[in-house]
C-alpha cells in the first residue's frame, strides 16, 4: 500500500485546523497511520484514492470531513489554445496521450517533493508500474506548443532527465536504470515514442523517461503535464487528480486539445462529475436511523454533492473519485461521511447453533488420541523447499508440485508426504532431551489429472537409542483403534522398499485393499543428512482416506 | 506412649527446633491451614504446645494497584506521555494539551498532576507543564511495593523504612491498598510437649532397629527425572479456542481447498485480472499443470465475466481464471460456499492456511492462519458486523475495539479494527471486515447483504505467548513446544 509523508505544518496550514485534531480525524477518512514524528506523520492510503497521493488531497477531504467546506470541490479550467497532434505510428505501442498546462503558480521544496510522490504513486498503482499510464511533468516555459505524440527509430538521441549528454533510445533502455525497469514495456517494437515540441525539441520519450530540458524545479512556474497511455479511461482518471492538485496548489489550469490522426479530437482534462442515484433504502445496510437532510449532510463532508427526490438519493461525484462505482459506494461515502467512530457496534444473536466441520473433528480426535500417547504436535509450512522434499529424503521430485517464482528457497514446493518435515524438526532438536516422538497434522498434495487432490495426513516420527519399528507400528496401531476402532486385523502392513525407510525394515499400510499410509524405520543415510543421531522410526497415513472408506461403508451396510 | 495423630505428630517435629507461625508450619509439613489449625488446638488441649496471640495489621494490593502496575502509574504515564509527544527541554506544553496525550479519567489527570509534582517529577509555572526528563517506574518505591504487595499480603510490622514511605503515599490514593486486621498465633512446644517430642524420636530408633525388614529411607526431596506431557501446537491451541469461541457464537464451521482455481480466487471477488495483488511476487501459481476447465458452472462464470467487462473495462481471459493458485485469503473457502449452497440465511466460518509470495521477517510469513467468518441475512447490516467482531474479541479477552474506514476491492463499505492489549499496554490491529459488495453476490444469485471479515491468527497467538517473531511460531523447538503452559490466562 502506497504511502505518503505529511508534515504537521503544512497540515495545519492547508486544513485550517490544530494537528492533534487533524490526526485524531485521519483514520476516518481511511488513512492508516504508518509512523508518527515530532513534526511529520506518515500514513498508508488505499490505492483505488490516489487524490490521496499529496497531502493537497487529503486536505481537501479533511476539510469537509471537519465541516470546514462541503459538498463538491471548484476547479476552474481555461482554454488554453494549445494542442497535442498525435501521429497514427503510436497507435499498436502506446495509443493515448492526455495534458494540461498548470499556470502561474508557485512552489516550494516540499510541494515539488508531493507532487513527484503523487507522479509516482500514479506510475505504480493505477498505472499498473507504468503499463497502462505514465506521467510527465515539464517546464512550459522551455517548449513551444503545438506538442507531437509521435515515434523515432531506436537510435533517435536526445538528453535524458538526470544526464548531461546525448544518448540514443536504445541506449536508454540498455544502460540506465530506469530503462532497464521499464524497457519491457517496449519489447518488440521497432520504433519508440516520443514527444516533441513545435521547434523539434524532445520533452519525452514515454513511458521511460523525460528530457532533461524540460526538468521542474522549484522555480518552475508554468507546467505542462502530459499522460500517456495504453487505457483511456485511467489516463483520464490519473490526469483529473493531477488536474485537482494542482489547481489546489494555486495554479490556473488551461486545457489542451488532442487530435488525433484519424480526424477525432478531444478535450483534456475532463472533469466532468458524475452522477450516481440509489433509492434511500439501501441505507438500511449502514443500520443507523438518519434523516435525508443527516445524509446530504454525509455526503457533502466527503466533498461529494447530493439532494433528495422522492425516496431517491442524487448523487454528484467529482472526476477524480474514481473508486465510486456502484450505489454500494455511495452507501460507504455515507458511513465514512457519519464518522465511522461514532458508530456503536451491536452485536445480533445468532438464531443458529455452532457445529465443527466433520472431517476437521476426525483430525480434532486424532490429535487427541497422539497427545494421549505423549506425543508432541509440531506445525510445519505446506510450501517447502525441493531440497528438503525429496533429496534429503533419497525421493525423487519427477512429480513435484512447484510453484512459480517463489520469492524463497524455503517455499517451492507442495507437500506430497509430512514426513521430511518432521524429520527436519528432529534435526533442529538434536540437543533437546530424547526420546523425541512428534506428529504433525496435515495436508498433502498430488498432482490428479489437470488438478491437485487435497487429503489430510497424519505423520508421526521417534527418535530414540532404541527407537524402531515395532515401537512405531504399536503408536500406528493405538492411532487407528482409538481413533477408528479399527483392529490389528483389519490393517495389513505389507513389506514394501521405499525412501526414506530402510530395506527390509518398511511397509506400505494397508486399509480394506486400499494404501493407506507408510511406514519403517528411517535409513541410515536419510539420518545422515539430517544430522541425526539417533535411530528414528516413522509412519504416516492418510486419515480423510479411512474415514471416507468408513463412511461409504457404513452407507452401503 | 501418648496416641497422637499423624498431623499432630508431623506438627511436633516441625516445632522440635523453634517456635513458628501457623502459615509457617504449613509450609513446613506440607498440612493445609485447616490441618495445621486443627493440629495445633489438639496439641495445645493436650498440653503439648503453648500459643501466643497478637493483633497485627495486614496490607494488600488493591484494584487500583494492581491496573497502576499493569499500566504504569498515572504519573508516570503522564510524564511518558508529555516527553514522547516531544515537548522540547525548557518548551513546556499547556496543561490542556497534556490532558489531551495521555488516556486518563480527569480524576486519574488530577491525580497524576500532584503526584508528579510532589515527586518533582514536573514543575507548573503560568499554566505550563515542564517535564524534568524520564522516569524508570522500576525505581519508584511505590512501584516496589505494589509489586512486592502482588505476590502477596505483608505485615505492615515487617516494612522496611521506605517502604513505609511508599505505603503513607499509596495509601492516600482510593483503592491501591487495602488493609485488614488479622491475629498473628505463635506456637512453641511446652515442656511437656519436649518430652512427647523425645518419645517420638525414641520410636522411630527402635522402629529402625529392631532388625525387622525395615523401608529403606529415600530422600524424598531429591529431584525426579523429568517427562514430557504431550500436547497440541501452541498455534492450535490458539486455533481452537477461536474455533470453539465462534462455535458457540453460533457459526457453523466449513473447510476448503488450498488450490484454489484464480476464478475463485480472484474473479469471482471482483478483483480484475491486472490487479497487482495476482502478480507473480505476490501470489503463488502452481507450474506446469494447466487446468483445462474453471471448476465453476458455466453460468457462474458468465455473469462473473460479464461484470469484470462491464465495470473494469477490459476483456475478460478465461485461461487467467483456470490458472492454480495457492489461496491468498480464505475468502476463496467461503465464497465458494456461497455458490454452492446459495443460502437465505447462513452463519460460517473458517480456518486454514493462505499463501504470500512473500520473504520470512519478522512478521511476515509465506504461508499463515487465516480465520474467516461470513452472516447472511435480509436484515444485517454494517453495526452487526462490528457487533460480531467486538463480542468475538471479548470472548477472547479484549475488551476495547476501535473501528475505521478501509479498502478492500471486494467489501464495501469495508473496516479495519484493533483492539486494545491490556499487557503490551497498546492498541493492535487485528481483523478487517465489510459486506460483500453487489459485484461480488449478485453473480451467485444471492439477493441479501454477506457480512465477511476475517484476519491472521498468528498475530493472536504472538499476543497470547509474547512472542514478537512470528517465524518462532513455526521454529518447533522442543523446548518451548513442551514448556508452553496450556492455560495461558
Amino acid at each position: 500500500m502506497p504511502v505518503v509523508t505529511l508534515q504537521h505544518s503544512r497540515l495545519e496550514r492547508l486544513v485550517g485546523k490544530s494537528i492533534d485534531e487533524i490526526l485524531a480525524m485521519l483514520p476516518y477518512i481511511a488513512l492508516d497511520i504508518e509512523e508518527e514524528g515530532s513534526d511529520y506523520v506518515k500514513v498508508e492510503y488505499n490505492p483505488n484514492r490516489p487524490d490521496f497521493s499529496t497531502d493537497y488531497g487529503i486536505a481537501r477531504a479533511l476539510r469537509g470531513m471537519m465541516g470546514m467546506e462541503l459538498g463538491l470541490p471548484r476547479f476552474d479550467i481555461a482554454g488554453s489554445g494549445t494542442a497535442f497532434y498525435v501521429d497514427a505510428s503510436v497507435k499498436g505501442i502506446r495509443p493515448y496521450v492526455l495534458a494540461l498546462l498548470a499556470l502561474g503558480g508557485s512552489m516550494d521544496g516540499e510541494d515539488l517533493r508531493q507532487l513527484i510522490g503523487m507522479q509516482e504513486d500514479l506510475h505504480m498503482g493505477i498505472g499498473r508500474r507504468r503499463r497502462k499510464v505514465s506521467i510527465g511533468l515539464h517546464d512550459y516555459d522551455r517548449v513551444k506548443g503545438p506538442f507531437h505524440y509521435t515515434t523515432e527509430s531506436r537510435d533517435f538521441r536526445f538528453i535524458p532527465l538526470n544526464s548531461s549528454m546525448e544518448m540514443s533510445m536504445q541506449e536508454i533502455l540498455e544502460g540506465t536504470d530506469v530503462g532497464r525497469a521499464y524497457a519491457h514495456l517496449l519489447r518488440d517494437h521497432a520504433r519508440y515514442p516520443i514527444i516533441k515540441d513545435s521547434h523539434g525539441n524532445t520533452l519525452s520519450f514515454p513511458p521511460i523517461i523525460n528530457a532533461e530540458l524540460t526538468r521542474v524545479t522549484e522555480h518552475t512556474r508554468n507546467m505542462l503535464v502530459e499522460v500517456t497511455a495504453t487505457d483511456l479511461k485511467t489516463a483520464g482518471d490519473a490526469l483529473a487528480v493531477i488536474a485537482a492538485t494542482l489547481s489546489d496548489m494555486g495554479f490556473s489550469i488551461g486545457s489542451i486539445s488532442i487530435h488525433y490522426d484519424d480526424g477525432h479530437s478531444m478535450r483534456t482534462p475532463d472533469m466532468e462529475s458524475r452522477r450516481l442515484s440509489l433509492p434511500m433504502e439501501r441505507l438500511n445496510l449502514l443500520g443507523l436511523d438518519m434523516s435525508s437532510d443527516e445524509v446530504v449532510d454525509c455526503l457533502r463532508r466527503c466533498r461529494l454533492d447530493a439532494y433528495m427526490v422522492d425516496d431517491r438519493i442524487e448523487c454528484i461525484v467529482p472526476r477524480y473519485r474514481m473508486d465510486i462505482m456502484h450505489w454500494i459506494d455511495i452507501v460507504e461515502e455515507v458511513a465514512i461521511g457519519y464518522n465511522v467512530s461514532l458508530m456503536e457496534p451491536r452485536y445480533p444473536r445468532l438464531k443458529a447453533m455452532g457445529s465443527r466441520d466433520r472431517m476437521l473433528k476426525v483430525l480434532d480426535h486424532a490429535r487427541d488420541v497422539m497427545v494421549g500417547l505423549g506425543m508432541i504436535e509440531v506445525m510445519n509450512f505446506n510450501l517447502v523447499s525441493m531440497d528438503l522434499q525429496y533429496r534429503m529424503v533419497e525421493r525423487e521430485g519427477n512429480d513435484a508440485l512447484i510453484v512459480e517464482e517463489s520469492k524463497s528457497r524455503e517455499h517451492e514446493v507442495l507437500r506430497d508426504s509430512l514426513i521430511p518435515s518432521l524429520l527436519d524438526v528432529l534435526s533442529r532438536n538434536i540437543h533437546e532431551p530424547y526420546p523425541q516422538r512428534l506428529f504433525e497434522v496435515g495436508r498433502v498434495f498430488h498432482r490428479d489429472g489437470d488438478g491437485i487432490r487435497e487429503e489430510w495426513g497424519i505423520a508421526a516420527v521417534i527418535a530414540h537409542s532404541q527407537a524402531n519399528y515395532t515401537e512405531a507400528k504399536s503408536y500406528l496401531q493405538a492411532l487407528l483403534y482409538s481413533l477408528f476402532g479399527i483392529g490389528t486385523d483389519a490393517v495389513r502392513t505389507l513389506p514394501a522398499d521405499e525412501p526414506p525407510y530402510e530395506a527390509g525394515r518398511a511397509a506400505e499400510v494397508l486399509f480394506m485393499d486400499e494404501r493407506v499410509g507408510s511406514i519403517g524405520e528411517v535409513r541410515t543415510s536419510v539420518l545422515g543428512n539430517f544430522r541425526l543421531r539417533v535411530p528414528v522410526s516413522a509412519f504416516e497415513i492418510i486419515v480423510s482416506r479411512i474415514s471416507s472408506s468408513l463412511i461409504q461403508q457404513e452407507e452401503a451396510g | 506412649m501418648i496416641a497422637l495423630h499423624d498431623i499432630e505428630r508431623r506438627l511436633i517435629l516441625a516445632l522440635a527446633g523453634s517456635e513458628g507461625r501457623l502459615d509457617g508450619l504449613s509450609r513446613v509439613t506440607g498440612l493445609s491451614m485447616d490441618q495445621v489449625r486443627r493440629g495445633v488446638e489438639w496439641l495445645r488441649y493436650k498440653g503439648i504446645v503453648s500459643i501466643e496471640e497478637r493483633a497485627v495489621k495486614q496490607i494488600g494490593i488493591g484494584r487500583e494497584g494492581l491496573n497502576a502496575l499493569k499500566g504504569n502509574l498515572p504519573e508516570v504515564r503522564l510524564v511518558d506521555a508529555v516527553a514522547k509527544h516531544g515537548a522540547e527541554e525548557g518548551e513546556g506544553v499547556s496543561l490542556r494539551d497534556a490532558r489531551m496525550m495521555v488516556d486518563l479519567t480527569d480524576d486519574e489527570f488530577n491525580a497524576a498532576i500532584r503526584y508528579a509534582r510532589e515527586k518533582g517529577l514536573i514543575t507548573i509555572s503560568n499554566g505550563r507543564l515542564y517535564v524534568k526528563g524520564s522516569v524508570d517506574l522500576k525505581s519508584l518505591p511505590e512501584y516496589r511495593l505494589l509489586a512486592r504487595l502482588e505476590g502477596g499480603w505483608l505485615r505492615l510490622d515487617e516494612l522496611g523504612g521506605e517502604e513505609l514511605n511508599a505505603y503513607r503515599m499509596l495509601r492516600r490514593r482510593p483503592d491501591y491498598i487495602v488493609e485488614r486486621d488479622v491475629k498473628d498465633i505463635t506456637v512453641r512446644l511446652s515442656d511437656h510437649g519436649h518430652s512427647v517430642l523425645k518419645q517420638i524420636l525414641d520410636e522411630q530408633v527402635r522402629v529402625g532397629g529392631e532388625g525387622t525388614p525395615a523401608v529403606k529411607r529415600i530422600d524424598v526431596a531429591a529431584p525426579a527425572p523429568i517427562i514430557y506431557a504431550g500436547r497440541r501446537h501452541i498455534l492450535q491451541d490458539v486455533i481452537d479456542e477461536v474455533r470453539e469461541i465462534l462455535i458457540g457464537m453460533g457459526f457453523e464451521e466449513i473447510d476448503g481447498r488450498m488450490v484454489q482455481s484464480s476464478f475463485w480466487n480472484f474473479d469471482a471477488l471482483f478483483t480484475p485480472q491486472d490487479h497487482p495483488a495476482r502478480e507473480m511476487q505476490d501470489t503463488f501459481y502452481i507450474a506446469g499443470i494447466n487446468a483445462s476447465s474453471i471448476d465453476a458452472d458455466a453460468q457462474t462464470v458468465d455473469r462473473v465475466s460479464s461484470i469484470h467487462a462491464r465495470e473494469w473495462g477490459y476483456t475478460w481471459s478465461s485461461e487467467e481464471a483456470r490458472r492454480l493458485v495457492l489461496r491468498t485469503h480464505t475468502t476463496a473457502v467461503t465464497i465458494r460456499y456461497l455458490a454452492d449452497h446459495r443460502p437465505d440465511e447462513a452463519n460460517v466460518f473458517s480456518v486454514g492456511r493462505v499463501f504470500r509470495n512473500e520473504k520470512l521477517s519478522y512478521k511476515h510469513l509465506a504461508e499463515f492462519h487465516q480465520v474467516e467468518g461470513i452472516v447472511v441475512s435480509r436484515d444485517a447490516t454494517l453495526r452487526d458486523l462490528m457487533g460480531i467482531q467486538q463480542e468475538f474479541y471479548r470472548r477472547l479477552g479484549l475488551n476495547r475495539v476501535r473501528f475505521w474506514p478501509t479498502y478492500f476491492p471486494y467489501t464495501e463499505p469495508s473496516l479495519q479494527s484493533m483492539v486494545y492489549h491490556e499487557r503490551l499496554g497498546r492498541w493492535v490491529e487485528l481483523f478487517g471486515m465489510g459486506i460483500f459488495r453487489p459485484e461480488v453476490t449478485e453473480p451467485l444469485g444471492i439477493d441479501r447483504p454477506v457480512l465477511a471479515w476475517g484476519g491472521g491468527l498468528e498475530r493472536i497467538a504472538m499476543l497470547k505467548y509474547g512472542i514478537d517473531d512470528v517465524r518462532e511460531l513455526y521454529s518447533n523447538r522442543l523446548s518451548m513446544l513442551r514448556g508452553a503452559a496450556r492455560c495461558q490466562l
